[in-house]
């Protein structure tokens, strides 16, 4: 921190509608005004580094990203946020509306940020045609959506303003006899449309905290001391804790309870938390946190799953000296004999990488102990009731002193299912007797929470020459990174659906959960199926290409049908997946080519019902222009 | 996060002149303020105190441009959204519109200026190729015994490599002053890892103007950013075409050279392939941008990059 003292700001401007004189730091930015001092949080933060849009407004009429913009030059401009479209209590415009008709809203974070720029393309352009109107919406970033439904809101809203459609197109459509296969709208869009729905983030209370995080540098280390002595003296801070402050049954995760709430004793992957500190501001906290001192000792660290599974390898947790998480086998049938009858056998690996979920909303959270000593946190969590249970040992308190509240998630995808840092807030709060508050940055939230699993997966696959499978064998070994979380449910349904939806008389199937010293893998989406129907559709097509088999043929030979058992012994009633064939060979309007190929016509391009490229220049494109210019 | 003690916003040349020079050590001068507040995050520069940030936007003499014997002076408060909504700048500078709607983003636009694209001296900028192709030069401001003295200085002497320019002490980028090509075709390519938003991997822009009575190229600009540690122009290429009529052919031989100019540290043989793709297009794209026939496109590289 300089010497100097920060010589505030004198504001003066206009937002809403609302002239208004205040002072600000020189330091914030427009965002952080507007959100933290004018308490207008519709513009969220997403990103905090001018890629997702979440915090676009209009200054000057001009649509500006407000996480770019030093609050000064705000001074003397007029202001409008998502706020300021209605009005509070207004009538939402119909841009609004039409988000609303074709179920634009998701999780609802991106969406006041997508209605700012929606609202600029067509105040700049009301005529702006589609390739425009995508141009215009560039710099937003949707993860629900697929931003199909945003598109056609925006096409909507157009037409309704130009008169080129009727205003009735914006409301309800009947539900007719059934709800199923009619729109029906939800019923949380108007609060996500205007801005009004306040997540965690949002959320502020009396004499609220705030909590920054001191995060590992190490990936695997030994802690020797911590030293907060000069943390807790620095005006302003409530408290700083560390593991030693945690009074039950320290550890949490899905399914084993491996994951303390800050690091104890080890550190065990770069970004794993050690210590927290709570006060008036975050620039306070934050500066407090640089002041604590950790003496590490680093020790060995395996960051390959395979390696982490020989022997000799450094152990991640004393508990499981082999590494592993969860081991799910798998047998059926004779392998040996499956393979034995086989005409070819293919063997390939595939690998697969970490993915990070990116939901907009970075993770936040408030907590606080209430009246009747109830302690309470406030956050988007995939799995409070587990949570609850979870926190009560670790805080050592009755279940009826616990207490979960589920924020509006936005966006979480699995990734918000463990209870990251929940149990931090929990303790602050009982340490302080206040409400504290912990915003994540975009940053912290890539660096310490949960990813896809990487895979590796050993393939080998017998077939007879008309194209029937006799055998598999199948081996996959996950990175579950440093704790458990949702490892064991995630192995165990990859395992389940290893080999699809084929036959396969005679099988073995081994997938292997591992501890390395990496960011922990947990649940997203599919939850492992991906990982391993990644490398079985692939195997299909490699083994139809060497059998000279077309790719839906090979799959319609070994294909399940009613009634057919699975590899888990489960008695299937009815089974799709021909029909499934059937409607994706017609979707994607295949030709049969030659052995294993595609036929020359490629009249699976540029249909109707496909996505074309993206174009740009849009809107100086002279008419009569050919696609010059364009990208795919 | 960025924090400092002061923010200034002069509102003269002459106080934001006099600011700078009795700045405390480690004072920012800002223009858009889109580069400097991502850059101070984790994982760039982290957490960054300054004493003092001088804001240049509200400095009137930075507004504007004005048109002198085929010059512009383009004043550093432009921003670049002005290059697609001012009819007049995208007549003068027709490769400009194509290179700003591959800028970043409508919102950024409005924010981020050309000057200061310019001075961060990135490889990769997107301003800097079209300036080298229009013969930019810039004009800096200091005082001088308390009166405003301007120097100006050629846009490939100014860059000396990434992040360093010839700025020194006290100095202020007042304008950008380049050439107007008004009936030439202009174009610009870019491939990064997403479309809006992305620094450039390669980036590739050209100006081009035909004989009206023969078809043969009365003028070129080629330049190329992303493929070494500063932007280049193409004045061999430029030579090797002018006062030709372009075939396919000659246009193929004239992508074949800048590939070997690529001196990146990573993915080179990447960027060489692609250089050679985006040379060609370029040139057909400037092309169709003035109206000329373009030779026949079947057997171009880049149909679909």
């Amino acid at each position: 921190m300089s010497e100097q003292t920060p010589t505030d700001l004198q504001l003066e401007f206009q937002i809403n509608g609302r002239n208004m004189k205040r002072r600000a730091k020189p330091h914030q930015r427009l965002l952080d005004f507007i959100r933290d001092d004018l308490a207008l949080t519709g513009a969220k933060e997403g990103c905090g580094a001018g890629e997702c849009g979440t915090c676009s407004v209009f200054v000057d009429g001009k649509l500006v990203k407000s996480c770019l913009m030093p609050v000064a030059k705000a001074n003397g401009t007029k202001i409008e946020t998502i706020e300021g479209l209605t009005g509070w209590g207004g009538d939402l415009t119909p841009v609004q509306k039409a988000f609303h008709k074709t179920g634009a809203s998701q999780c609802g974070y991106c969406i006041p940020g997508m209605v700012m720029a929606a609202t600029s393309a067509l105040r700049e352009n009301p005529k702006a045609d589609i390739e425009e109107i995508k141009e215009r919406l560039g710099g937003n970033i949707c993860r629900c959506t697929g931003y199909t439904k945003i598109f056609e809101a925006v096409e909507m809203a157009r037409d309704v303003l130009s008169g080129e459609a009727s205003a009735t197109v914006l409301e309800a459509d009947g539900p007719g006899k059934s709800y199923i296969g009619n729109n029906v709208r939800r019923l949380d869009a108007p609060s996500k449309v205007s801005g009004r729905l306040r997540y965690a983030g949002d959320m502020v209370m009396p004499g609220m905290l705030h909590m920054q995080v001191l995060r590992s540098p190490h990936a695997h280390a030994l802690i020797k001391s911590i030293d907060t002595s000069a943390a807790e003296n620095l005006p302003g801070v409530a408290c700083v804790i560390t593991s030693d402050d945690v009074p039950g049954e320290d550890g949490f995760g899905v399914f084993v309870h491996d994951q303390p709430i800050m690091a104890r004793g080890r550190v065990r992957y770069v970004g794993e938390a050690i210590a927290a500190v709570t006060a008036d501001d975050v620039l306070t906290a934050a500066h407090a946190v640089s002041l604590i001192k950790v003496e590490y000792e680093p020790v060995a660290a395996v960051f390959d799953a395979e390696e982490a599974m020989q022997n000799g390898a450094p152990v991640v947790h004393d508990y499981a000296p082999d590494n592993i998480v969860k081991h799910i086998p798998i047998r059926k049938g004779d392998l040996e004999q499956g393979f034995a009858e086989a005409d070819l056998v293919v063997e390939q690996t595939y690998e697969t990488q970490a993915v990070e979920h990116a939901y907009l909303e970075p993770e936040a959270g408030i907590a606080y102990v209430d009246h009747d000593d109830v302690v309470t946190v406030v956050s988007p969590s995939q799995n409070i009731t587990h949570h609850r249970h979870m926190l009560a040992k670790i805080i050592d308190r009755p279940i009826n002193k616990v207490r979960f509240i589920m924020s509006p998630v936005g966006g979480g995808f699995g990734g918000k299912e463990d209870m990251i840092y929940q149990g931090m807030l929990a303790l602050a709060a009982m340490k302080t007797g206040a409400p504290v508050r912990l915003v994540y940055t975009r940053e912290e939230s890539i660096i310490s929470t949960a990813k896809r699993h990487p895979a590796r997966i050993t393939y080998k696959m017998g077939l007879k020459n008309d194209g029937r499978i006799t055998a598999v064998s199948f081996r996959m070994i996950c990175d579950g990174g440093a704790y458990g979380l949702s490892t064991e449910g995630v192995m165990r349904k990859a395992a389940i659906l290893s080999c699809g939806p084929y036959n396969v008389p005679n099988l073995e199937i081994d997938v292997y959960g591992v501890y390395t010293h990496n960011t922990p893998s947990g649940a997203f989406r599919t939850f492992g199926a991906m990982q391993s129907q990644f490398a079985t559709e692939s195997h299909m097509d490699i083994c139809a290409e060497k059998l000279g088999l077309d790719p839906f043929e090979i799959r319609r030979i070994n294909m399940m049908h009613d009634g057919a058992v699975t590899h888990t012994q489960q008695t299937l009633g009815s089974v799709s997946m021909g029909r499934v064939l059937d409607a994706a060979e017609k979707a994607c309007r295949w030709d049969t080519g030659p052995v294993g190929m595609r036929g020359q016509e490629r009249s699976d391009l540029g249909g109707d019902d496909t996505r074309p490229p993206c174009t740009l220049g849009a809107r100086f494109r002279k008419t009569g222009d050919d696609d010059r210019q364009e990208v795919a | 996060m960025l924090t400092c003690d002061q923010y200034h916003m002069p509102t003269s040349l002459a106080d934001a002149l006099a600011l700078w020079q009795d700045a405390p050590e480690g004072t920012r001068l800002v223009a858009g303020a889109t580069d400097i507040l991502p850059w101070a995050r984790e994982g760039r520069a982290g957490n960054v105190h300054l004493p003092a940030m001088i804001d240049l936007s509200r400095v009137p003499e930075l507004d504007g441009y004005t048109v002198e014997d085929g010059r512009i002076r383009l004043g550093a408060n432009v921003v670049y959204q002005q290059f697609l909504t001012d009819e007049k700048l995208r007549a003068l500078l027709p490769c400009m519109p194509y290179c700003s709607i591959w800028f970043a983003d409508d919102q950024i636009r409005e924010q981020a200026t050309l000057a200061g694209n310019i001075v961060n001296a990135s490889p990769a900028a997107d301003g800097t190729p079209p300036m080298l192709a229009l013969n930019g030069e810039l004009e800096i401001a200091r005082l001088e015994d308390g009166d405003i003295s301007h120097r100006t200085i050629a846009i490939t002497d100014f860059i000396k490599g990434p992040g360093s320019t010839d700025l020194q002490p006290g100095e202020i980028v007042t304008a950008v002053i380049c050439d107007t090509l008004e009936g030439y075709g202009g174009s610009f390519q870019k491939v990064g890892q997403r479309r809006s938003l992305v620094i450039s991997s390669v980036c590739a822009v050209a100006c081009v103007k035909l004989n009206e009575d023969d078809g043969t190229v009365a003028d070129i600009r080629l330049a190329l950013g992303g493929i070494s540690p500063v932007p280049l122009r193409l004045t061999k290429t430029e030579q090797m075409l002018t006062g030709k009529r372009l075939t396919r052919e000659m246009i193929v031989e004239a992508a074949r050279q800048p590939a070997d100019l690529v001196a990146s540290r990573t993915r080179r043989e990447y960027r060489r392939v692609v250089v050679r793709g985006f040379v060609e297009a370029a040139i057909e794209d400037a092309l169709a941008d003035c109206g000329a026939a373009v030779p026949n496109t079947d057997t171009r590289e880049t149909a679909n990059v």
